[in-house]
């Protein structure tokens, strides 16, 4: 049975390159990437969400997204809200590095001292972040989640950051009213109640309803159009993987 | 060459994939060491963000676009910022020109990655030479 990506903290970093702070958040992305939290993290490209596809665009709105910028300007923040989702959380490597009392980040490619301070305390600040998001509680004496059933030996050791780029959160746009709304994960819904053999009646539309609303904001005084549209969609899809005799 | 033009260098931003780091370090290393005075980076984020002065340097110069993947953020979003790409690199394409330098790591590259990003600059050098020599020459 297909499955849909199971929950993670999307981490959207502004990567500026002309900045030593740039470089900072997205070594410090990297660190939570693929060391700190590798198990509950995805990222994608900035860019994307204008360069890519509307499942790029999706992002923030399917993954509780934390942007990590380097200075005030907060491109990472100000562009997933703008053209992807409201991030869940933000941070800022300026503000890292005056709390933390820190020399100012210098360096583009070789970081000095100070920067790769403010790598690790702005990485750190993000994984408890994404421990808050998941709502997970972390042991710093065990090392692990506290109510964790896979061991830590268990992540993945090849060590690389999921990148969720071009590979789009499954999206499919529909007619509502006369406008065309794209909702998340629709696919794999419609792949799901299919495969289980679930027809295409007023009840299941109502269950299918359920679910895209937890992918999806569905006003309330439109459920009963949805529901409409949400069957005769199930309707379309049944018929064209109905196998040919 | 003229001296009052520059070539704007747009690297991909990427940080999943060890060729979005290959193509900052190479456009590191033409902005810092190869053509400090001609080539001016300019941040994606900025781009994307819509920064007047991203836009302008965009505008204002030709720019050359260094891609990590084949979604081509670099190239797109200057095209869309009103700039010009000029000359578009791919990673992987020039990877192809140079295969005995395989590429590993994302935050820190290995020794064939570093190879790689030197070839790349030492292009990317190149096309900014000709370039400005392009400029200088209609200017005069």
């Amino acid at each position: 049975m297909p499955k849909l990506p199971e929950k993670k903290v999307g981490i959207v970093a502004c990567s500026g390159e002309e900045l030593a702070e740039g470089t900072v958040t997205r070594l410090a992305a990297l660190r939570v990437l693929e060391e700190l939290r590798p198990r509950d993290t995805v990222t994608i490209c900035l860019p994307l969400f204008l360069a890519g596809g509307e499942g790029d665009r999706a992002f923030a709105r399917f993954y509780p997204t934390i942007a990590v910028d380097g200075c005030e300007l907060r491109c990472a923040a100000r562009a997933t809200e703008k053209y992807s989702g409201k991030p869940a959380a933000s941070i800022v490597v300026t503000d890292v590095v005056d709390e933390a009392g820190l020399d100012q980040p210098k360096g583009l490619r070789h970081l000095n001292e100070a920067s790769l301070q403010a790598v690790e305390a702005t990485a750190h600040h993000m994984a408890f972040m994404v421990d808050d998001l998941l709502g997970k509680r972390w042991s710093r004496r065990q090392g692990a989640f506290l109510d964790d059933q896979i061991p830590v030996e268990a992540e993945d050791s090849s060590r690389t950051a999921t990148c969720a780029c071009g590979s789009g959160i499954p999206i499919q746009s529909v007619a509502v009213n006369g406008e065309q709304v794209t909702l998340i994960a629709l696919p794999v819904l419609f792949e799901q109640f299919q495969e289980v053999g679930k027809p295409p009646t007023p009840e299941i539309a109502r269950e299918l309803l359920e679910q895209v609303k937890i992918y999806n904001q569905v006003p309330e005084e439109l459920e009963a159009v949805y529901l409409d549209v949400l069957r005769q969609e199930y309707a379309n899809f049944c018929i064209e993987k109905e196998p040919v005799k | 060459m003229n001296q009052h033009k520059k070539v704007v260098i747009v690297p991909c931003s990427g940080i999943g994939k060890t060729y979005g780091t290959v193509s900052r370090e190479a456009a590191y290393e033409v902005i810092e060491d190869l053509r400090a005075e001609q080539a001016q980076l300019v941040a994606l984020s900025l781009l994307v963000l819509g920064d007047d002065d991203a836009r302008s340097a965009v505008g204002q110069y030709p720019a050359i676009a260094i891609d990590g993947c084949k979604l081509a953020c670099a190239s797109k979003m200057v095209e869309e910022s009103g700039g010009h790409v000029v000359q578009e690199y791919a990673v992987l394409d020039v990877y192809r020109r140079y295969r005995q330098f395989k590429p590993r790591g994302i935050a820190e590259l290995n020794e064939g990655g570093q190879k790689l990003a030197h070839a790349l600059a030492e292009e990317v050098a190149a096309s900014v030479d000709e370039l400005l020599a392009g400029e200088g020459g209609q200017d005069a």
